[in-house]
């Protein structure tokens, strides 16, 4: 396999979960541009951001995507003119003698490989968006073409892959109801083994005054994080309670189907509701938060309660003195990595950043950091095996950053962070140990 | 990639070089999966893993919590990793025969 290939996610052979008929390869330009026309019709940030970019660059040298690969078309201006020449030629306003001046282009074939191809190297990380003097957010037209391209039949067999787990059993990884009861019965054990104590992981309990929605890989490789969320709410004396509907807050739709992502929203809105619970509260997932706090309240709304993160939660019960940390149990030097979708799409900077200081002792921030953080480079669930030349290319700044920070420890509260960074730091040689920020809390939480 | 050949059979693989059909799965196609992922010997300690693995597919129809892998088996992720280069989610639940893990993981 070329290194080409090698950055080129495998294409779904099915797509029947989507609901979408496959076009036939040699009536995808026409189709293509039939739906960017109708897209324009009612996606007006994408109409925006085609028009208003200027050229300027002032986002190339800020994508980590362009950064780590090096590839021009990976500069964020670039990447969305791959679109922008298409509607130069057959949407934009003035005269079409004048737009053929301007690079305008033909829909052809190899236009959507390219789209293909690109749209699957950008992180929809909103990183360019800080930075663009316009405003123009690329994540929003990464989105956009997915979507496009899904309804050409062009769809990654990961997500889809994904998206039919999902339909199936309530989470991404396809893990049935009694392996989820197993796994919970396993963890408890090893709760009452740890601390004596019969801390329990409870699931559809009525009227819990919690529904926790984690992510799957949760009860999967960061069982050390479920098991410190359980240990909270039992010292926290909060009744709360898992769904056998719905164990997933990573809602992959977000990043290509938008009708997927709204039904996995609509899932965990019916669960909360049928449990009678007083709030959900979601589990460390970045894009998944940005969904729930930014979205769910719109598409499935009006809510009878309220969605917010197990940050605001835990904050909430150690400003009021329900829990204590004892931080001389995290004395290792800790960084924090900003998932993109907390920090330039979920509101969440210092509450991440108040737990830390509590529960660890020595505690240094990287640079840059905060709406300014590099992106992990597996946003927009770029986990595909086959993409791992990618993937460490894309994750390459990042791992510069935590490497100059000198920390035995990177906090980095996100699913898709997880799996993606030991890969990024074992890959560049950085010699640093991932965890969420719930494992740390875990470890000094005083029972 | 390409299929396994086991003894004059053919046997089809995914794109990641998983069994398309885990019912074909026996011990030696075990052997073959394992020459797929540099691992050139099947120890005691790789069948027991293996073995634990399979046992719990055949129940669950999924791979176990890798917390629970570890600890049924007794050997810690390192261990793991030394038996299976590329991890118990990978090398392992290849070679035993299960579908890829997949998600956040």
């Amino acid at each position: 396999m070329s290194k080409e290939q090698a950055r080129i996610p495998y294409e779904a052979k099915d797509l029947s979960v989507l609901r979408l008929a496959p076009v036939a390869v040699e009536d995808r330009p026409k189709a293509a541009l039939e739906l960017l026309g109708e897209m324009l019709k009612y996606k007006r940030s994408l109409r925006l951001y085609l028009d208003v970019c200027t050229h300027c660059g002032a986002c190339a040298e800020q994508c980590h995507s362009y950064l780590g690969t090096k590839d021009p078309y990976n500069m964020p201006v670039a990447r969305v003119e791959l679109v922008r020449r298409v509607y130069k030629k057959f949407f934009a306003p003035g005269r079409s003698v004048f737009r053929a001046w301007e690079g305008a282009k033909d829909l052809d074939q190899e236009t959507i490989d390219q789209w293909y191809k690109y749209f699957h190297q950008c992180n929809q990380c909103r990183r360019c968006a800080v930075f663009c003097p316009k405003g123009i957010d690329t994540a929003e037209v990464t989105i956009a073409m997915r979507e496009l391209l899904a309804h050409l039949g062009l769809v990654t067999k990961f997500h889809a892959g994904i998206v039919k787990n999902m339909e199936k059993t309530g989470n991404n990884m396809g893990t049935p109801l009694p392996a989820i009861k197993d796994g919970l019965e396993f963890l408890e054990e090893e709760l009452k083994e740890e601390t004596g104590l019969d801390i329990p992981i409870p699931m559809d309990v009525e009227r819990a005054e919690v529904l926790f929605n984690p992510s799957s890989s949760d009860l999967f490789t960061n069982t050390d994080g479920l098991m410190a969320v359980a240990k909270i709410f039992y010292k926290a004396g909060v009744s709360w309670t898992l769904s056998s509907r719905i164990a997933e807050t990573a809602n992959f739709g977000l990043f290509f189907h938008e009708p997927t992502m709204r039904e996995h929203s609509r899932r965990l809105v019916q669960a909360g509701k049928e449990l009678g619970v007083k709030r959900i509260v979601a589990g460390e997932c970045g894009h998944g938060w940005r969904t729930w706090r930014m979205f769910t309240d719109t598409i499935n709304g009006p809510l009878p309660f309220p969605v917010v993160h197990l940050f605001e939660e835990v904050l909430e019960y150690l400003r009021t003195g329900r829990i204590q940390f004892d931080k001389s149990k995290n004395p290792e030097v800790v960084t924090y990595h900003d998932p993109c979708n907390y920090a330039r799409g979920g509101d969440l900077i210092e509450q991440p950043r108040e737990l830390l200081r509590a529960c660890v002792e020595n505690f240094v921030e990287m640079t840059p950091t905060k709406q300014y953080s590099f992106c992990c480079g597996g946003g927009s669930g770029i986990l595909m095996d086959e993409a791992m030349d990618l993937r460490v290319a894309l994750g390459q700044p990042k791992a510069e950053c935590v490497r100059a920070t000198g920390a035995e420890i990177l906090c980095a509260p996100c699913a898709i962070c997880k799996a993606q960074l030991p890969v990024v730091m074992d890959h560049h040689k950085v010699d640093v140990r991932v965890k969420g920020l719930s494992d740390l809390m875990g470890l000094a939480l005083i029972l | 990639m390409a299929d396994l050949n086991v003894n004059g059979q053919v046997i089809a693989l995914d794109e990641d070089g998983f069994l398309e059909d885990a019912g074909v799965w026996n011990e030696e196609v075990a052997l073959a999966l394992a020459a797929t992922e540099d691992v050139s010997e099947l120890t005691e300690d790789h069948w027991k893993v293996i073995n634990y693995l399979r046992n719990y597919y055949e129940q669950f129809g999924v791979a176990p919590m890798i917390r629970k892998l570890c600890k049924e088996t007794g050997y810690d992720l390192k261990k793991i990793y030394e038996l299976f280069p590329s991890g118990p989610a990978k090398g392992a639940c290849k070679i035993a025969g299960l579908l890829k893990p997949t998600g956040c993981v």
